[in-house]
């Protein structure tokens, strides 16, 4: 409803100043049959085709090549299988706050994929279409979405609700990760880069960075503020440590708050800085040896620094870890009631599970997705493939990956042990690792203000840190230049 | 169709359309947004915010040293250079010009990157010195647009006027400081408020240098992210503000040269 409301107030203002802008850009009226599908997504978050042969994918189950874009595919598929014509307008946005900042000023998208808090968002503002029945009916060969989707996700999607719904309901996923630190070993033992505490840890002065950005700040300093409580073992045994650990991750009160502007203070005096792009080039020219990373990112850094010749290890913090999700999500404003653009745009996120093209897309992007392939091995094959022991190795671990692909014989694998603190840790984290991540909710609007109000208070210069010297200063060079002006303005 | 010949004041419609359509039309949102509160009322909190808020206030401390020292420090380099350029017989002189010019040629955000790295090489480590590499950084990119006003007012100085003051007793030193420096102020000035005013604002320095306090500029966007629209709109008004003080200031420096008597 406020949402509403808001726009009513600057609906007209907007439309007045932005209707001869916006008009000439609006699609060209499509054909009778042809659906326009308006799709907005990360950058660099689908595979854009262009493969070489080199690159092909030789699984068991048949290769795998990129030749067109996903986007190209989808089309063609679409008119294969369901007999109409479908365009996809795809457009890119930076960050989750762009996004809906772009939503607000009334761009008009029917499928976007931002992260599962702004989900929740966009879902009590009432702004998103719920996913139809038809989408999760396992018996329709083509529902490759809910087919594929690994018990893992699904479980939580089921499990997590906001206003009594949860978010299966509205949001079926693309990629999920965790948030870690991507280290060098070399200079960086594990020990202290498996805490959040390396954030402020003088021993590594101005040489690790963190993300620009205020949630994943605050969940840091929350994990090493309360360290201690968290990997105590009265905490860890707890029988509901799931439920608690959440609790404690999204602790909003003024106490905690308070306390983490303090802590992320020290930690603006000691990290090398705040960063929104630039940390994975800085961790593979050596400026910095750790850094605070979403997982996808971590295992692209560690994939970098390899052909440079460096060797990076990721860690995930003993405390806690952030489990993240990007998701599809159905816009009332687009879509509306059409029926055609809905099944298109099911059909799309559907297209997007079909395990050949999340490989594809895993290949071509880095980060995980949410599909585990159910009775299709390919995406199983794919892990394998890609991180499976050569058979003459001789250091070689067992892997368990059963929580996310469901119980069964396949779900072990043998891989080479360094692996376990490299991108196979990133892209498909172990169930030791899992057990203590936690999702990081939506706020609510006073406790999303009092945070935001808090991260510009660690970002802006603090007047208390000005030395009397030099208010002092300042008062006789003011004062000088006054007299000096009026002497002037005397003489003349 | 009459008369198909333009009058001229039709030529200016295509930039009448473009200011009020991208300038003025802003503005009007900007002034909107900026005495208005959440529930779209008018109200003068945001300003009175801006005021009383320590953050807000330390930033606009912080961006002032910063573009006050940024603007010193390309004053003092570009003067000497200005008028040893202009004052010298270099028969190229244009070619000596043109090497200043030529880096703003180049894109921005690659030469700070390339500066990135020299600081680094020299520093050790860039995160040791923020305030330091922000002003370096802001000198780099603005130093062009303080030595070229500069450069063109000494150039254009009357070569008679220096003669008369040697005629009429002064030495060198003394035809510098009485003649040159107060006829070239209205160079200095424009070069002044060509650097000042960007560098209380040019984050993107900040950033790239990686100085994680922000300015003013950051500082808005910052709001903006937190979808408080109007805070930030009030900011940039707070900003404008002061432009356009700064500007008044100046012209009436600029109509009235100190060295008016002189002439």
């Amino acid at each position: 409803m406020r949402i509403k409301s808001c726009l009513l107030k600057i609906g007209p203002l907007w439309l007045g100043l932005f209707l001869g802008i916006a008009l000439p850009v609006l699609p060209a009226k499509a054909g009778q049959d042809e659906i326009v599908l308006r799709v907005c997504n990360w950058e660099e978050y689908i595979d854009l085709g262009d493969w070489d042969e080199e690159e092909t994918i030789d699984l068991d189950s048949g290769d795998i090549l990129g030749e067109n874009s996903m986007i190209e595919d989808f089309e063609v598929w679409y008119e294969e299988t369901y007999g109409r014509e479908v365009r996809v307008e795809y457009s890119t946005f930076g960050t989750n706050e762009d996004l809906y900042n772009m939503l607000t000023l009334g761009d008009v998208y029917d499928i976007v994929c931002p992260s599962e808090y702004m989900i929740m968002k966009l879902m009590a503002e009432q702004e998103l279409v719920p996913l139809s029945e038809e989408f999760y009916d396992t018996d329709i060969e083509e529902n490759y979405y809910s087919r594929g989707l690994s018990p893992y996700i699904r479980e939580i999607f089921e499990r997590s609700k906001i206003q009594g719904e949860s978010w299966s309901k509205y949001m079926a996923g693309y990629m999920w990760g965790l948030t870690g630190i991507v280290y060098n070993p070399e200079l960086v033992s594990k020990e202290d880069a498996a805490t959040w505490k390396i954030l402020n840890n003088p021993a590594y002065y101005r040489q690790v960075t963190l993300k620009d950005n205020v949630r994943d700040s605050y969940f840091a300093a929350v994990g090493a503020l309360k360290s201690k409580l968290l990997t105590s073992s009265a905490f860890l045994n707890d029988p509901e440590y799931e439920k608690h650990l959440e609790e404690e991750m999204n602790d909003t009160s003024p106490e905690t708050i308070a306390a983490v502007q303090e802590y992320l203070q020290q930690v603006k005096d000691n990290a090398y800085s705040f960063e929104t792009d630039s940390g994975k080039a800085d961790m593979i020219t050596g400026k910095v040896l750790a850094n605070y990373q979403w997982s996808g990112d971590a295992c692209y850094t560690l994939d970098q620094a390899e052909e440079d010749g460096v060797e990076l290890c990721f860690a995930i913090p003993e405390e806690a870890t952030n489990i993240y999700f990007d998701g599809w999500v159905m816009l009332k404003r687009g879509i509306g009631e059409d029926a055609g653009k809905k099944h298109a745009a099911e059909a799309f996120i559907n297209f997007l599970s079909r395990p050949d093209n999340a490989v594809r897309n895993m290949y071509y992007i880095g980060y995980t997705s949410v599909i585990s392939g159910g009775e299709d091995s390919r995406i199983f094959e794919y892990v394998d493939w890609n991180y499976g022991a050569e058979e003459d190795e001789e250091d070689v671990s067992e892997y368990d990956l059963s929580y996310f692909f469901g119980e069964g014989e396949d779900a072990v694998l043998t891989v080479p042990t360094e692996q376990l603190n490299r991108q196979l840790l990133c892209q498909y984290p172990s169930d030791e690792v899992i057990a203590r991540s936690s999702i990081m909710i939506y706020f609510d609007e006073e406790q999303t203000e009092a945070i935001n109000k808090m991260w510009i208070g660690v970002r802006c210069f603090n007047l208390k840190k000005v030395p009397v010297w030099v208010w002092g200063m300042m008062v006789v060079l003011l004062a000088a230049v006054a007299a000096v002006s009026i002497r002037r303005r005397c003489n003349k | 169709m009459k008369n198909m010949s333009f009058s001229r004041k039709s030529l200016g419609i295509p930039y009448l359309l473009f200011l009020s359509l991208f300038v003025v039309a802003p503005l009007l949102v900007l002034f909107y947004y900026g005495f208005t509160n959440g529930s779209g009322r008018f109200t003068f909190e945001n300003l009175t915010d801006f005021f009383t808020n320590p953050n807000t206030l330390g930033t606009l401390c912080y961006s002032l040293a910063l573009a006050l020292v940024t603007t010193l420090v390309c004053l003092l380099l570009a003067y000497p250079t200005a008028y040893i350029l202009a004052t010298s017989k270099l028969k190229r002189r244009s070619v000596v010009i043109m090497l200043f010019v030529m880096p703003m040629w180049i894109n921005f955000s690659l030469r700070i990157t390339a500066l990135k790295e020299v600081l680094t090489w020299i520093e050790g480590n860039l995160a040791y010195y923020p305030f330091l590499n922000s002003v370096i950084g802001m000198t780099y990119d603005f130093l062009p647009f303080m030595i070229l006003p500069i450069f063109n007012t000494i150039t254009r100085l009357d070569p008679a006027l220096l003669e008369a003051a040697r005629d009429l007793g002064a030495d060198e030193k003394e035809a510098f400081l009485k003649v040159t420096l107060p006829l070239s102020m209205p160079g200095v000035i424009s070069g002044v408020s060509m650097v000042f005013l960007p560098a209380m604002t040019n984050y993107v320095v900040l950033d790239m240098l990686y100085n994680s306090t922000y300015i003013m500029g950051s500082l808005i966007g910052s709001y903006f992210s937190a979808y408080n629209w109007h805070g930030g709109s009030m900011i940039s008004l707070i900003l404008l503000v002061m432009i356009c003080l700064f500007t008044l200031f100046t012209k009436t420096e600029e109509e009235n040269p100190r060295g008016g008597a002189l002439l």
